[in-house]
């Protein structure tokens, strides 16, 4: 179901390359993790309780190192044809976040929401000067930000790493 | 996470941050179709609606609205976008708890995030394309397959777990080469990048960058150059103009 409707929010858009699928924000799939997961917290206030939402985004990387998916990656090996260069129908993009149900992942997410909000915060206290940076957010998920050398020339050398340690 | 006491009477449902020189009411409805009101204090104001006496549970609909009003937002101006989900007493505690104590560092931010969106891109790998690399390239994969093959499943179980682990760990090794090139080429043309955890197991990416809206352009016919080169080894979504959400952050006070 929830699959239906998150392709039904894509805008197939071709661009000079029609290998990037577009969609002007507000795909809920596309931007849940966003709305949920990062954004300003304040501290101390009562988050609205969530429900029947299927938090696929923020429960999905458990399911990444599972037996299933193992039984699934060497059933798809063991079905590739070496020979062949036409690609199979395999399933859809989405499907394998939607398998399972919505209202354990829902509490699943809660909880990373609350540890998301109490976690601990990592200041953003850098200047703007150059300098690309790598770092963990204060979310509950492993996210590492790095900053632009003021563009140009992409150099990869300099990063530096801090970590919230959370 | 009941229904709290917090909910009903004047609890405000908090959308974001924005410059506001007075307090209003804007021709647009919230969560629950109440109107939203700019609770305004020293040229910073917050986007709030107010939340209904029984309390909010939130689904789908709120989602979508929360995410709606910053758009809106966004189109209006500079706006900080809140994490979904934060109601506040009332709208003294706007003021008193949120807008006051945090007013230097939202306003360092509110200038910080003006004329630059978020843009959010995640590669999915084609499968077969990714698995067919996985099996050429590794020689205890390809030699696990050609063992397996013609067996009947109940007989090689733990063998298929074994080649799935392992082709699962292939795909990590690629996934953070790929990850690293495809963040590379698209950082240039970004202030700064943000980059998350796969949330799919075939994905090759999910990075947030924060973009200057004069170079967009420039950002979406680089993400195209490359997506090209890659011939449909990686495809891309693209999620944008967005919010600053991943780029934003209050210190967490004592």
């Amino acid at each position: 179901m929830a699959a239906t409707q998150q392709r039904g929010t894509m805008q197939p858009y071709r661009g000079g390359s029609g290998y990037v699928a577009r969609s002007s924000s507000s795909g809920l799939y596309d931007v849940l993790e966003l709305i949920l997961d990062k954004g300003l917290v304040i501290d101390v206030f009562v988050r609205v309780s969530l429900i029947g939402i299927e938090i696929l985004t923020i429960d999905a990387r458990i399911v990444i190192a599972s037996v299933d998916t193992y039984l699934r990656f060497a059933e798809a090996v063991n079905r590739l044809d070496l020979m062949s260069t036409e690609t199979q129908g395999l399933p859809e993009l989405m499907e394998g976040i939607t398998e399972g149900g919505a209202s354990s992942k829902t509490k699943g997410a809660i909880t990373g929401a609350k540890e998301a909000l109490f976690g601990g915060g990592d200041e953003d206290d850098e200047g703007d000067g150059g300098g690309q940076r790598t770092r963990r957010s204060s979310s509950s998920t492993t996210r590492r930000r790095r900053r632009s050398s003021s563009g140009g020339s992409s150099g990869g050398s300099s990063s530096r790493s801090k970590s919230s340690g959370s | 996470m009941a229904k709290g006491k917090a909910n009903g009477g004047g609890a405000r449902y908090v959308y974001g941050v924005v410059r506001a020189r007075r307090s209003s009411r804007l021709k647009q409805s919230g969560i629950r179709n109440a109107p939203i009101k700019v609770v305004a204090h020293k040229g910073i104001g917050a986007l709030t609606s107010d939340v209904p006496d029984d309390g909010l549970e939130a689904g789908r609909d709120e989602l979508l609205t929360h995410s709606g009003v910053l758009e809106r937002a966004l189109q209006r101006g500079v706006v900080l976008p809140m994490r979904f989900g934060i109601v506040m007493p009332d709208e003294g505690s706007v003021r008193d708890r949120l807008l006051e104590p945090h007013r230097e560092e939202l306003e360092a931010q509110l200038d910080e995030m003006d004329g630059k969106t978020e843009v959010n891109v995640k590669g999915i790998y084609d499968e077969p394309t990714i698995l067919r690399e996985v099996v050429e390239e590794d020689r205890e994969v390809g030699a696990l397959r050609e063992s397996i093959q013609g067996q009947p499943e109940d007989a090689t179980y733990f063998e298929r777990i074994r080649l799935g682990e392992l082709v699962s760990d292939a795909m990590g090794r690629k996934r953070a080469e790929d990850e690293r090139w495809i963040v590379d080429r698209l950082l240039p043309h970004a202030v700064a990048t943000e980059v998350g955890e796969p949330v799919h197991e075939r994905m090759a990416v999910n990075a947030s960058f924060l973009v200057e809206r004069r170079r967009r352009r420039a950002f979406d016919r680089a993400l195209d150059e490359l997506a090209a080169e890659l011939g449909g080894r990686i495809n891309f979504k693209y999620t944008g103009p967005l919010p600053p959400h991943s780029f934003v952050e209050l210190s967490v006070e004592a």
